[in-house]
C-alpha cells in the first residue's frame, strides 16, 4: 500500500481560494472555498502538484448531497486512510490534482486574483479565484519551477514548456495516490474514463473520495479504524499552525497551549523585602516578575511605577533617588518656562507651535472628563495636564504633541498627581511607545503586520479569513495598539494592564499576543457573521467596556509560551518577540536592535531573506506591504 | 432601530418596500471641529460636551427614508490631526459621500476643510458628493467664519452646504438628508415625490433634538 502512495512535501498553499471553473463533472465544487496546495512528490521523481480541496468539512449541504447523487454512483464504498503516511497527507484528501505536466499554458486575470490553468487543448483545467490577496506568489513559484514564457498576443498569459512526459503517465501515477485499491471497481472505471477523458476522470475520482469523506457520518459506509483515523487526522488538522506566513505555508503542529493564572499584585511587604538597607533593589528580576503575574498593589503604585517607567533607575538607592528628585524637578521648571515666557509675538510666528498648543487644549478638553478627576469646569488637573503635554513639546520638539498623548498621560498624572513626577514617567512611557506616534505612521504600520505575523503563526485561520476579508491589515486594531488599550480598558484595569506590560515580560512586543489572545477570542464571532473590514472594525471598536483584563493577559501568556515552545519557530516570529534567531540574516540586524528598528529593515527589505527546508520563504512584511499599499493608499 | 424605522414607514403599501441604497460617507475635517458629535447625533441622537477625540476610525450606520427608497448610510467617522493624515485615503477611498466639517468659530479650520475638498476632488471618487458642514453653529456669537463666505466656496464648488450644529441637532439630519437625495438611486424613476417625503421628515427633525426619534 504504501508504494502507492507517495509522501508529499507542501511547497505552497493558499486559503480563500474559490474554484470558479472546473470539468462538467465537478460543478458541485464551483464557487466553493477551498485551499490551494502546491506540493513535490518526495519521491525519487520529484514530481510536483496543484491540488485543491474544499476547505469546510464541517458544511456539508443538502444541496450538494442531492446533487452528487447524481455523480456517485457508487453508494457503498470504504477506503481505508490507515498506513504509515505522515500525519500531513492524511490531512489533504485530495479533491483536484493535476501534475505540473499538465499544466501546458495558465493565464492571470482580475488584477492577478484569478488564475485559469489549461491543458493545451480546448479545455480549462480549472479557474481559481484567490478571495485574499492574489497570485502573485503562486506566480512567481509557477515561474521559478516551470520553463514559460508569457505570450506574445496577451501579456497575461503564461505558456509552459518541457512537457517531458507522457500525460498518461502522470495521471496514472497521481491516481495510485488515491488508494482507491479497495474497491476495484471504481478503480477499473475511472481508468476506463481516464482513456477517453483523461481530466475529468482524475476530477471524479479525486471528488469521490472528497464526497466520502466530506459526508455526514451517518451517509458513511466507513469502518471504525477509518473512522478513528479519519477524526485524527482533522483533529490533527485542527491542532495545526503554519510554519511561516505571507504566502508560503507549511503545515506543522504548536504545542497545547497552558493556563498561567494570574497572581497576586505586588503586596507592599514583597517590595520592602526586596529592597536593602540603601533603599536599593536587591532581585529586579523578580520584582518584575511579580509585577508581571499581578500587578502591583494601588497604594505602592505611585513608588514602583517610576521605576517601571524609567524615571528612577532600578539601580539606585534611595539618596540616589533624593538627588535625583531635585534635578530632575529643576529641569522639568526650566523646559516649561521656555513656553510659558513665550511672548504674544513670537507666538504669532511659530506656526508650528501655535498648532501643536491649540491641539494640546482641544485634547485636555476632552480626555477623560467622565472621570472625576478630570470632571467639571475649570478643573486644575486640566491645566496640570495641559501643562505636562505643552512641556513635552519643548522635551520633544520633533514629535511635538499627538492625539493619543493625552491618553497616555491621563492616568498617569490621576496617580501621581505631582506635576513633576507625572511629566518624566510620561517620557518613560512615551520612550516604551514613541513609534507609534510617527508621522508616516511607520511605527503603527510595523507593529500591525507584526501582529499579523504572529496572529497567522498562531491561528492561521482566523488569519486567512481576515486576509480574504480586506482586513489583513489589522486595522481595526489601531486604537487597541495606539494607546495600548486605554480606551477599552477602565481606569483600574488600564493601570494594571500598563503596569504588567511595562516590565517588558516575558517578551518583547508581548501587547501584540494580547491582541492575538483577543482576536482568538472572537474569531468565532467574526467568522460566523462572515464580518468584512467595517463589520470586523466595528465589532473591535465595540468591545470597549466588555474586554476582562486577567483573562486576555492570562491568555495571552498561554500563547506566548505555545509559540516559545513550537519547534518550527521562524525567524520573523522569534525576532518580534526578541528571541534569538536560529540564522544570523544581515539584514535582520543584531538581536540588540529594538524589535522596531528591526521590523523597519525587515518591511524594507524587499529579497526573500530566510530559507527554510528548502522553501525560499519570502518576509511577510513584503506581503504585508503590498496589503498596506492597496489598502492604505 | 433603523430597520423598525423603515418597516413601519413602508410596510404599509408592502409594493414599494423594494428599493434599498447603500452609500458610504466619510467625515473630514480638522480635530475637534465636531466630526464624531455630528454622527452621534445623527445615528444615536445624542451629544457629549466632551466627545473624546477618535483615534483610528469609527464606523457606524444610520438609515433614512426618502420616498420609495431606503437609503443606509455606512459613515466613517476618522481621527482629524493631521499626523493621522496618511490613513485618510483608506476611508475615502470607494465612498460615495462626504462631509467635510469646519468650526464656524475658528478660521484655521474652515482653510482646512478646502484643502480637505481639494483632495477628495482629486484624489476620490469622481463622482463623490461633497457637503460642507459649518459646526458649531450655536455658538454663532463667536463666529470667525462668515456663512456667506462658505456659501460662496461651496457654490464655486459645487458642494451642499449647511451650517450644523451637533449640540442643538440644528440642521444634522437635513444635511445627511441633502445628500441622500443628491446620490444617484439606481433604476430612479423621479426624484420630485422623494424630496416632499423627505421634506416632511426633515421639518419633522428641526423640531428638536430627534434624529434618534425618526427611528423608534
Amino acid at each position: 500500500m504504501e508504494d502507492c502512495v507517495e509522501d508529499c512535501e507542501e511547497i505552497f498553499s493558499q486559503d480563500g481560494v474559490l474554484l470558479k471553473q472546473a470539468p462538467a463533472s465537478h460543478i458541485t465544487f464551483v464557487n466553493t472555498i477551498g485551499t490551494l496546495y502546491l506540493s513535490e512528490s518526495l519521491n525519487s521523481n520529484k514530481k510536483r502538484f496543484i491540488e485543491w480541496k474544499p476547505n469546510d468539512i464541517t458544511v456539508d449541504s443538502d444541496i450538494q448531497d442531492q446533487e452528487w447523487a447524481v455523480v456517485n454512483t457508487i453508494q457503498k464504498r470504504t477506503r481505508t486512510l490507515s498506513g504509515n503516511y505522515p500525519a500531513d497527507y492524511q490531512n489533504r484528501i485530495k479533491c483536484i490534482k493535476f501534475n505540473f505536466e499538465e499544466i501546458k499554458s495558465f493565464r492571470v486575470a482580475n488584477k492577478s486574483r484569478q488564475i485559469s490553468f489549461y491543458d493545451g487543448k480546448a479545455d480549462c483545467l480549472c479557474i481559481f479565484g484567490f478571495q485574499h490577496g492574489n497570485s502573485d506568489t503562486l506566480l512567481a513559484i509557477l515561474k521559478r519551477m516551470l520553463r514559460i514564457s508569457v505570450s506574445k498576443r496577451d501579456k497575461h498569459l503564461y505558456i509552459v514548456y518541457d512537457a517531458n512526459f507522457p500525460e498518461f503517465q502522470q495521471l496514472d501515477k497521481s491516481f495510485a495516490e488515491l488508494n482507491i485499491q479497495r474497491d476495484s471497481r471504481t478503480l477499473w472505471s475511472v481508468f476506463r474514463n481516464l482513456k477517453d477523458h483523461p481530466y475529468e476522470a482524475t476530477f471524479e475520482a479525486f471528488a469521490k473520495v472528497t464526497d466520502y469523506v466530506y459526508r455526514s457520518p451517518e451517509q458513511r459506509d466507513i469502518d471504525d479504524v477509518d473512522k478513528e483515523n479519519l477524526n485524527r487526522s482533522i483533529s490533527e488538522y485542527e491542532n495545526t499552525t503554519t510554519h511561516s506566513q505571507g504566502d508560503y505555508e507549511v503545515v506543522a503542529k504548536v504545542p497545547e497551549r497552558k493556563d498561567f493564572p494570574r497572581l497576586r499584585p505586588l503586596s507592599v511587604e514583597q517590595w520592602k523585602g526586596h529592597l536593602n538597607s540603601e533603599g536599593k533593589i536587591e532581585d529586579v528580576e523578580s520584582v518584575k516578575t511579580l509585577i508581571f503575574r499581578g500587578g502591583v498593589t494601588p497604594c505602592l503604585r505611585s513608588e514602583v511605577w517610576k521605576f517601571l517607567l524609567d524615571y528612577f533607575p532600578w539601580s539606585s538607592t534611595e539618596a540616589d533617588r533624593q538627588k535625583l528628585l531635585a534635578t530632575k524637578s529643576d529641569e522639568y521648571y526650566n523646559m516649561k518656562l521656555q513656553w510659558k515666557r513665550m511672548t504674544k509675538v513670537q507666538e504669532d510666528n511659530f506656526s508650528d507651535y501655535r498648532e501643536r498648543k491649540s491641539l494640546i487644549e482641544k485634547d485636555v478638553n476632552r480626555t477623560d472628563r467622565t472621570l472625576d478627576f478630570y470632571a467639571g469646569d475649570n478643573n486644575a488637573n486640566l491645566q496640570t495636564l495641559n501643562d505636562i503635554l505643552m512641556t513635552y513639546i519643548m522635551y520633544n520638539f520633533d514629535l511635538g504633541y499627538v492625539q493619543g498623548m493625552s491618553d497616555l498621560l491621563s492616568p498617569i498624572l490621576m496617580l501621581l498627581e505631582s506635576e513633576v513626577d507625572s511629566f518624566w514617567c510620561f517620557v518613560g512611557f512615551m520612550n516604551k511607545v514613541i513609534r507609534n506616534f510617527d508621522i508616516d505612521q511607520a511605527g503603527m504600520k510595523d507593529q500591525l503586520s507584526n501582529l499579523h505575523t504572529l496572529l497567522a503563526f498562531v491561528n492561521p485561520q482566523l488569519a486567512n479569513y481576515l486576509d480574504t476579508h480586506d482586513s489583513g491589515n489589522m486595522f481595526f486594531c489601531f486604537r487597541w495598539l495606539l494607546v495600548w488599550f486605554k480606551r477599552e480598558l477602565s481606569q483600574e484595569d488600564v493601570m494594571r494592564f500598563w503596569e504588567v506590560l511595562w516590565t517588558g515580560y516575558p517578551c518583547e512586543n508581548f501587547h501584540l499576543l494580547v491582541c492575538v489572545a483577543i482576536l482568538e477570542t472572537e474569531k468565532q464571532n467574526i467568522i460566523q457573521n462572515n464580518f468584512g473590514f467595517t463589520e470586523i472594525l466595528k465589532h473591535i471598536n465595540d468591545l470597549n467596556g466588555k474586554l476582562d483584563m486577567a483573562v486576555m493577559l492570562n491568555k495571552a501568556e498561554g500563547i506566548f509560551y505555545q509559540i516559545k515552545e513550537s519547534d518550527h519557530l521562524s525567524d520573523n516570529v522569534r525576532l518580534i518577540l526578541g528571541m534569538p534567531l536560529l540564522q544570523t540574516q544581515t539584514s535582520y540586524g543584531s538581536h540588540e536592535q529594538s524589535p522596531f528598528e528591526d521590523s523597519t529593515e525587515l518591511s524594507n527589505s524587499t529579497q526573500p531573506c530566510c530559507s527554510v527546508d528548502n522553501v525560499r520563504i519570502s518576509p511577510d512584511e513584503v506581503a504585508y506591504e503590498r496589503s498596506i499599499n492597496s489598502s492604505f493608499l | 432601530m433603523a430597520t423598525n424605522r423603515t418597516g413601519t414607514a413602508q410596510r404599509p403599501n408592502g409594493a414599494t418596500q423594494g428599493k434599498i441604497c447603500q452609500f458610504k460617507l466619510v467625515l473630514l475635517g480638522e480635530s475637534a471641529v465636531g466630526k464624531s458629535s455630528l454622527v452621534l447625533r445623527f445615528v444615536k441622537g445624542q451629544f457629549h460636551e466632551y466627545q473624546e477625540s477618535t483615534i483610528g476610525a469609527a464606523f457606524l450606520t444610520q438609515t433614512i427614508c426618502l420616498d420609495d427608497t431606503t437609503v443606509k448610510f455606512e459613515i466613517w467617522d476618522t481621527a482629524g490631526q493631521e499626523r493621522y493624515h496618511s490613513l485618510a485615503p483608506m476611508y475615502y477611498r470607494g465612498a460615495q459621500a462626504a462631509i467635510v466639517v469646519y468650526d464656524i468659530t475658528n478660521q484655521d479650520t474652515f482653510g482646512r476643510a478646502k484643502t480637505w475638498v481639494k483632495e477628495l476632488q482629486r484624489q476620490a471618487s469622481p463622482t463623490i458628493v461633497i457637503a460642507l458642514a459649518g459646526n458649531k453653529q450655536d455658538l454663532a456669537n463667536k463666529r470667525m467664519v462668515e456663512y456667506e463666505e462658505a456659501q460662496t466656496y461651496a457654490d464655486e464648488n459645487g458642494l451642499l452646504f449647511m451650517e450644523t450644529s451637533a449640540k442643538t441637532a440644528m440642521n444634522v439630519n437635513d444635511i445627511f438628508l441633502a445628500i441622500a437625495k443628491k446620490l444617484p438611486k439606481n433604476e430612479q424613476t423621479t426624484g420630485q415625490g422623494g424630496s416632499a417625503q423627505g421634506r416632511r421628515l426633515a421639518e419633522g427633525d428641526a423640531g428638536a433634538k430627534t434624529a434618534g426619534n425618526c427611528c423608534k
